[in-house]
């Protein structure tokens, strides 16, 4: 076997009797950005849910450092190393800002570095460290974005998700969530990157997978994908679906 | 018809209706904890405490074991029997949505009055302990003892679980999961674990209620459906999700019911109870420190 860091092996995944994604495969290697790109409904949700156990299979299988996770609870594949920040957020909004965090580091096998883990994340996002006490529900959108990765990182995740983590952000901060993005990715945590903010991603992306309605359509590096005439008119097409 | 009290009779009606509704307050809080966690309407709550009342009774009648003594034993059998509860039953069937479950606890509600009134008799009883007529003079008031202490007990508890809510790590996890389930799992946190902890913690309260119960009222088996009936009132005047507004929802209750039996008469006690319920749920459905109650 490969030596994939998450492996997605020609996956059928349904809702209830409504097929949402057909035969898809895709890999991610370690310390890398992998996106997935496409429209609302394409299936990149369904995905990332499928990874973290909320959504069975089926047909196919997922693999995380070749062990497979179709047996595991959400809980249970949180605690192999996947954390995934879902689309929005989702933050205990009437718990205080620290309390998001600590529960970040809840399992057991993360609680012993709480207090490391906390100074990182206050290090690499300043601002929680002031906002610390108060409820996270209190919090201005950018400053959730960052709460949410920042609660993720908790437990010192070897594979980071991020649904759709640009939505409803004004453009300055979503460049600079990039920078993050980015910036985490150096620091060793490989990124699995869901959005529908295709040239910014593509820039960040070592490689991208694009879908459509349910299908991997095409996939490639970010910049050849770019330059690619025919993934500029399924992209003008996605530009046009999602406005 | 008493008319209106003096200021030294109102003052006992009030500190009364406090010491009672603590009572009310500490049933309470279980309930809101297992609604708030796992969306289960417990309605079998006052039949488990008139359960811990009867293990009391017999604790005391047949070994002498002092009630509060005996607290101390009921209390890690009740916390076991919540999870053996939610593990073998309530985990299965919430699943299948919130009626199941309201549909088993009322179904555990009757077996358990059924049973006990099987074993004790439907007769009621009470536990006489020596102090159960000792009564604290304060100035021209008298203030029973053992409802001070029942009350103090639902202090301790409500602070004590306060704590664990505020501080603990489990306790932030049972807050966690009450907001959102499904992202508490996605932080590795297993939401049938810490539904069973809350569940036994509720079942544990429960317990401790009919601690209160038992040396403070004559009971008899199906003296707990009233009793649930009054912890669900009080959650609501509290507001769904809130400790601190359990407790004060009970002890409104509390002081409700002795105004009104004083200056109306006792009949009228229930029917004053259920209008303020009623008044509370139109003018302020989430309750007076509550928070939403939109997920319902």
């Amino acid at each position: 076997m490969e030596n994939h860091l998450l492996e997605v092996r020609n996956v059928d995944i349904f809702y209830g009797d409504a097929q949402a994604v057909w035969d898809v495969s895709f890999y991610v290697d370690k310390e890398k950005i992998i996106a997935l790109v496409g429209a609302n409904g394409a299936g990149k949700s369904t995905l990332l849910n499928a990874i973290s156990s909320f959504n069975p299979l089926r047909k196919g299988g997922i693999f995380f450092s070749g062990k497979s996770t179709a047996k595991l609870k959400p809980e249970e594949v949180a605690t192999m190393g996947i954390s995934h920040v879902p689309e929005g957020r989702r933050l205990f909004s009437r718990l205080t800002v620290l309390e998001n965090l600590e529960l970040g580091a809840y399992p057991a096998n993360t609680r012993p570095f709480l207090k490391e883990s906390l100074n990182r994340a206050f290090d690499l996002f300043p601002l929680l460290r002031k906002r610390a006490h108060q409820a996270a529900g209190t919090l201005s959108g950018g400053e959730q974005q960052m709460l949410a990765i920042a609660r993720a990182l908790m437990a010192r995740p070897i594979l980071l998700m991020l649904d759709e983590p640009s939505l409803g952000l004004a453009p300055i901060l979503v460049r600079r969530l990039f920078e993050t993005i980015e910036a985490l990715n150096k620091s060793g945590v490989t990124i699995l990157l869901v959005e529908q903010n295709i040239p910014q991603t593509l820039k960040i992306a070592d490689y991208a997978y694009v879908l459509q309605t349910g299908t991997l359509r095409m996939e490639g590096r970010g910049e050849n994908l770019i330059s690619d005439p025919n993934f500029q008119q399924a992209f003008l097409g996605v530009m046009r679906a999602s406005t | 018809m008493t008319g209106f009290p003096s200021f030294a009779v109102f003052l006992k009606i009030l500190i009364n209706g406090v010491l009672v509704g603590c009572m009310y307050g500490v049933a309470a809080i279980g309930l809101s904890l297992i609604f708030g966690c796992m969306e289960i309407v417990f309605i079998a709550q006052g039949a488990v405490m008139i359960l811990g009342a009867y293990c009391i009774y017999w604790m005391f009648t047949l070994t002498s074991i002092d009630p509060f003594f005996g607290f101390l034993l009921i209390l890690p059998v009740f916390l076991a029997f919540g999870w053996l509860m939610y593990t073998g039953l309530f985990q299965r069937v919430a699943k299948a949505g919130k009626n199941p479950s309201l549909l088993l606890a009322f179904g555990l509600m009757v077996l358990l009055e059924h049973v006990m009134s099987l074993v004790w008799s439907p007769n009621t009883r009470t536990v006489a302990t020596s102090y159960s007529a000792l009564a604290l003079g304060l100035g021209s008031i008298n203030i029973s003892f053992t409802r001070l202490m029942v009350s103090l007990l639902a202090l301790i508890t409500t602070g004590l679980v306060f704590l664990f809510l505020k501080k603990t790590m489990l306790g932030k996890a049972v807050r966690g999961v009450s907001e959102d389930m499904r992202a508490a799992a996605l932080l590795g946190i297993s939401p049938i674990w810490v539904s069973a902890a809350t569940f036994s913690i509720g079942i544990a309260l429960a317990g401790i209620a009919g601690v209160a119960t038992s040396i403070t009222y004559p009971f008899d088996p199906y003296f707990g459906f009233l009793f649930s009936l009054k912890a669900l009132i009080a959650v609501a005047f509290g507001g769904l999700g809130s400790v601190e507004g359990a407790l004060l929802g009970g002890v409104i209750l509390g002081v409700l019911e002795s105004l009104s039996s004083y200056t109306i008469s006792a009949g009228w006690a229930d029917a004053v109870a259920y209008v303020a319920f009623l008044i509370v749920l139109i003018l302020r459905p989430r309750g007076l420190l509550g928070r939403s109650v939109e997920k319902i």
